[in-house]
């Protein structure tokens, strides 16, 4: 059992860095309750963090000099011309930055409304009229599976109806067949994000999310967790290059 | 991705450039180890994980950086120009005026700490980096993370009279 006599030093200032567990926590609060000069222990770490901030304040307000900003700017500038024929993967949407890394993210229901993954969701790349199991994301248009073949990445392509298509990015799996990740964008507001392989002249959709779309109407970054995980957990090769998807694509025409 | 997370860099580069100075005691030394973390940050930006503290990883670049530079400057034998506390003053007059007015014994206490110290410092309180990723930066267990920083802050309270035993200190005694 502790009493207040037995916390540390650094005790006291992993509570007051806020570094301890909830029941650390409040055993060292019981005990500040009842002994001042704990409080005051906790206290004196509070402060000290307190006035190195504001000491070292000042120097966060200086304006960056100009010379090593510009130079910053430059190499900026300069790694983004090279990547520019790169077609990135995933990191790259125009929405906001995924906010996990693609190892910790555990393929978590509640991330998405709707996600269903690998295998059952056939397109009908040689039937375009046959119904899919996605009927209701409409997946299996006619439109997308046209659109899976045309539209590079970066592109988006209108379908008609008020649906949308939108090229992520191009991958090759495991088995060196090609994977395009997309969106469609639907009347209702909705967004579904795909993955699809092309097997054996099929389309074939590996992996979806419907996510609820927001005002720039590409999905949110939630829905995207679940996706990287997804890319993680195939062994998805980085991003082709345009040209390389250009290639690929045309090898599948007839 | 080289726009975003150029412009992330471009955006930290004020607290980079604090870190560096902190750590280099130089402004000049400074400048050139924020350039070359960015260098070499943006040639490794396919190491980041997204998701992860941007400025923690850029915070292990700087570091390592600088112990870089400091393991050649031994070995070459030349010797980093060291402006002790004065580093803290900028050139421009406004900033000197409210440098100087900062220039207060927590700037000094601080850049008095062994360097083992500082950092800790720098990065858990002025940086409000967990131990975890201070420890992750450092490359030590997270428990010489915590006495490093104990041992610090108890030097800081015991130069600046922040009594933790008796009454309340007063504020800043003997600033002047």
């Amino acid at each position: 059992m502790m009493t207040e006599h037995t916390f540390s030093d650094e005790t006291l200032m992993a509570f007051a860095d806020g570094e301890l567990s909830a029941d650390e926590s409040e055993a060292v609060e019981r005990a500040m309750e009842a002994d001042e000069a704990l409080a005051l222990r906790v206290e004196a770490f509070m402060e000290t963090r307190l006035k190195s901030q504001d000491a070292l304040k000042p120097l966060l307000d200086e304006p960056v000099p100009e010379a090593l900003r510009q130079k910053v700017e430059g190499l900026v500038a300069g790694t983004a011309e090279q990547a520019e024929n790169v077609v990135p993967f995933p990191q790259n949407r125009p929405s906001a930055p995924v906010s996990t890394p693609r190892w910790a993210v555990p393929l978590a229901a509640s991330v998405a409304l709707v996600a269903g993954v690998a295998g059952g969701y056939w397109l009908g790349l040689t039937e375009p009229g046959g119904t899919s199991g996605l009927q209701a994301a409409n997946l299996g248009s006619p439109g997308v599976v046209q659109a899976l073949h045309e539209v590079a990445s970066g592109k988006q392509k209108d379908l008609g109806n008020n649906e949308r298509f939108r090229a992520i990015a191009s991958y090759k799996d495991t088995n060196g067949d090609l994977c395009r990740e997309f969106e469609l964008d639907h009347p209702d507001k909705s967004t579904v994000v795909a993955v699809a392989c092309n097997i054996q002249k099929t389309w074939k959709v590996q992996f979806t999310v419907v996510a609820a779309q927001n005002t720039e109407g590409y999905a949110p970054a939630s829905s995207l967790e679940a996706l990287n995980a997804y890319l993680t957990a195939v062994g998805a090769s980085d991003p082709l290059s345009q040209a390389a998807e250009r290639g690929a694509l045309e090898a599948l025409k007839p | 991705m080289a726009d975003d997370f150029g412009q992330q860099l471009i955006d930290l580069l004020p607290r980079l450039r604090r870190f560096a100075i902190s750590l280099s005691r130089s402004r000049d030394v400074a400048d050139d180890l924020v350039q070359i973390a960015c260098e070499k940050a943006l040639a490794n930006q396919h190491a980041y994980e997204a998701g992860t503290r941007l400025d923690a990883w850029l915070f292990r670049i700087l570091r390592n950086t600088w112990i870089d530079r400091l393991r050649r400057s031994t070995t070459e034998g030349t010797k980093i120009d060291v402006d002790e506390a004065h580093y803290l003053v900028g050139q421009d007059g406004a900033t000197v005026t409210e440098a100087r007015l900062m220039l207060n014994s927590t700037a000094e206490h601080l850049a008095n700490l062994p360097d083992d110290q500082r950092e800790v410092m720098l990065l858990v309180c002025v940086d409000e980096l967990s131990y975890r990723e201070a420890a992750d930066i450092l490359e030590v267990p997270i428990g010489t993370v915590m006495s490093r920083l104990a041992r610090a802050r108890k030097k800081i309270m015991a130069e600046m009279g922040i009594d933790a035993n008796a009454t309340r200190s007063e504020d800043e005694k003997g600033s002047a």
